[in-house]
């Protein structure tokens, strides 16, 4: 019963579709750049940002390695039209933002990622901008635009995008080649029949 | 291990070693080279031992040039840390990836190797024979064996934990099964030992010195026993610096034990006492010896460690406490916002994988508190029922306390050296992995806290729930990584 019910688990996992980035500030190919870093609260805002329709998360290129509890606010002509917030503990070099979604997409909206800080420091990411289009802190500005992706569910189920995980499995390995998803998989049956065999015989 | 002493094992054991061998196998499978904590500095460091029979002499990140040369074809440093760049996915990377790992000239041994410079050599001095073996092939080739290599301490962890279990609960053979195939199902045990990462050997030693202290409390310290517990803490000492942690307790165990076998045997248990201790401490004199003569710091990063913590005993004091627990009422908040007893341990057992860059959606951490929630309470009830058992057996408790308290304050230190730039460098549930036997131990207990009616069926289901976690991780992995 209990394999029963994590064959369900997975199978609704699988109906899911992955997120996808509906619209970007990032450049494709340039490399991210260190913009600043501070160990103190901050807000850093950047404008002529578009909110694209549908977006379910905001993220933004800040690192860190236990980060603080971090407030998206978007506002269009001083008016907030979406905002979210992400508890403390997020790792990494970004940190995605729940908000809900809009039904059509909004241009020339301000983005703010605001946070508290006493002592952990906080990167932000992005490439290096004129100050008049870069993203500011208390209106000072930072020197670049942070990185911020735009996310929203694909349209895509993972079931449907089974050839392609595999496909994209078989590279960067020893020997190339989807064998290795297999191989992969006759291992986990392996684990789950022994599991079974040994639970049924030593928890009677 | 000879035949007869694995024909003496329970099968219940072999399969759940088989299971933890097979589960690594296929963790090792499911991460893209490099992608696990500091793989590419632990693969430095077998390079050089292997190739010059020499120790590392910079902690620099710049390793050898054919390895850099096969992290950027691999876009190492724009996949790591970065969740939302996938691992190479497309067929002109992967040509120019076997283009690289076919051009790139054959460079002898890394003297560089990042964090790992400083590390004792055993588990290195292990990886080299796989290293050798496949020398004629890729950087892929070589690593892919190594890490098979690494599975086989997964399985001796959870053969450990198993009889670590029979050894302490020897009334409840069902329950064995509970505790040794969790933990031979548990993710992060899966992701480090399938990787090139000395911790897979560190959690095997350990699981050891745990199941040999416990025989030696159940029946006693025989000369043969004291020199097990003493090799085993010198196989510790000589695998990684972390290991130092759970020394002050086992050293508690070798006292606590004498002093009860001298009660019986008089002088000879003081002679087993010495044989333990000078069996575990020898090969540290021997190393340190090395690394003074060499250059080095004897014992590597410790002795700054203690430096600094005696110099702000107070603060250090407070922050290892707020790195665990809730900070104690008048005390300055080291952790602004931040719940390190649930959002660095908790959630980091739950899932964090990769380089500490793949977690689950954080409603699964949410939801992880219920099946925790009633393994915690069913693990209340048997020790409140077996109370009058606990009492005589207060002092192997304490010192199992011992050496989790000594672990987790390492740790502390360690990660109080960084701190505040990093508010918690080394909170890192990983680092708490050598005490896995006491996590299956508590697993065990736990299902027989259902009661003797119930008991098997709750065993089964947390065996379920782990068998879940794991699969469901490794899920989250292949999405990370190549969705």
């Amino acid at each position: 019963m209990g394999l029963a019910l994590l064959s369900l688990a997975i199978g609704l996992a699988m109906l899911r579709a992955p997120m996808s980035v509906a619209g970007t500030n990032k450049v494709a190919g340039q490399p991210e750049e260190l913009l600043t870093g501070t160990s103190r609260s901050a807000s850093y805002c950047q404008a002529h940002e578009t909110l694209p329709r549908g977006s379910t998360a905001i993220r933004i290129w800040l690192d860190a390695i236990y980060g603080p509890r971090v407030s998206v606010l978007v506002t269009s002509d001083g008016r907030m039209i979406a905002s979210g917030q992400r508890g403390a503990g997020w790792t990494g070099g970004s940190v995605t933002v729940p908000v809900r979604p809009l039904s059509q997409t909004v241009s020339g909206v301000v983005v703010c990622a605001s946070f508290r800080l006493r002592d952990e420091t906080i990167v932000v990411q992005g490439n290096t901008a004129p100050a008049a289009s870069s993203a500011y802190d208390g209106g000072e500005a930072i020197g670049g635009r942070m990185w911020i992706e735009y996310l929203k569910p694909g349209e895509l189920s993972w079931a449907s995008l089974i050839p392609t995980v595999v496909r994209h499995m078989g590279f960067g390995r020893a020997a190339a080649g989807s064998w290795v998803v297999f191989l992969a998989l006759a291992l986990v049956a392996c684990i789950a029949i022994l599991t079974a065999r040994l639970v049924s015989r030593e928890l009677p | 291990m000879n035949v007869g002493i694995l024909r003496r094992l329970p099968r219940a054991a072999l399969t759940c070693a088989l299971v933890a061998c097979l589960n690594a196998a296929c963790w090792s499978i499911v991460t893209p080279p490099f992608q696990v904590p500091d793989e590419p500095d632990h693969f430095a460091y077998v390079k050089q031992l292997a190739e010059t029979g020499r120790l590392p002499s910079s902690d620099s990140e710049q390793t050898s040039s054919e390895e850099l040369d096969v992290l950027r074809a691999l876009h190492y440093g724009r996949v790591r840390q970065q969740p939302q760049t996938r691992a190479i996915a497309t067929r002109a990377e992967q040509d120019e990836l076997e283009r690289a790992l076919a051009s790139t000239p054959r460079v002898v041994g890394s003297a560089a190797a990042g964090v790992a410079q400083p590390q004792p050599p055993l588990y290195y001095a292990l990886e080299a024979i796989p290293y050798r073996l496949a020398q004629s092939g890729t950087v892929l080739d070589r690593l892919a064996l190594m890490r098979l290599v690494s599975c086989l301490f997964a399985g001796i962890t959870a053969l450990f934990v198993f009889l670590f279990i029979r050894e302490t609960l020897p009334g409840t053979p069902w329950a064995w099964t509970v505790g040794g195939l969790s933990i031979a199902l548990a993710p992060l045990l899966g992701l480090m030992s399938g990787a090139v990462n000395p911790d897979a050997l560190l959690f095997a030693v350990s699981a050891a010195v745990f199941f040999c202290l416990a025989r030696a409390f159940r029946r006693g310290l025989s000369p043969r026993r004291a020199a097990a517990i003493g090799a085993i803490t010198a196989i510790g000492l000589v695998t990684k610096l972390n290991f130092i942690g759970l020394v002050p307790g086992i050293v508690l165990g070798l006292l606590v034990l004498t002093i009860r076998a001298a009660r019986a045997s008089g002088r000879s248990a003081f002679a087993a006492l010495a044989l333990a201790l000078g069996i575990a401490f020898s090969p540290v004199m021997l190393y340190a010896a090395i690394n003074a003569l060499s250059g080095h710091a004897p014992l590597g990063i410790v002795p700054a460690g203690a430096s600094q913590s005696l110099h702000h005993a107070l603060a250090e004091i407070d922050y290892i406490w707020q790195l665990y627990l809730p900070r104690l009422p008048g005390t300055v908040g080291d952790f602004p916002g931040l719940s390190s007893t649930r959002q660095i341990w908790f959630d980091g057992y739950v899932g964090l994988y990769g380089w500490l860059d793949t977690p689950f959606p954080g409603w699964v951490d949410g939801l992880a508190l219920i099946p925790a929630a009633a393994i915690a309470l069913l693990c209340g009830r048997a020790l409140f029922l077996g109370r009058s058992a606990l009492r005589s057996r207060a002092a192997e408790l304490a010192v199992y306390a011992a050496i989790c308290l000594g672990l987790m304050v390492l740790i502390g230190i360690t990660s109080y050296r960084s701190f505040p730039a990093r508010s918690a460098e080394y909170g890192q549930v990983r680092y708490l992995l050598p005490l896995v036997a006491v996590l299956g131990a508590a697993l065990a207990l736990a299902a027989r806290g259902a009661g003797r009616r119930w008991g098997p069926a709750a065993g089964a289901l947390i065996v379920v729930v782990f068998l879940g976690q794991d699969v469901l991780s490794q899920l989250q992995v292949v999405a990370r990584y190549y969705g």
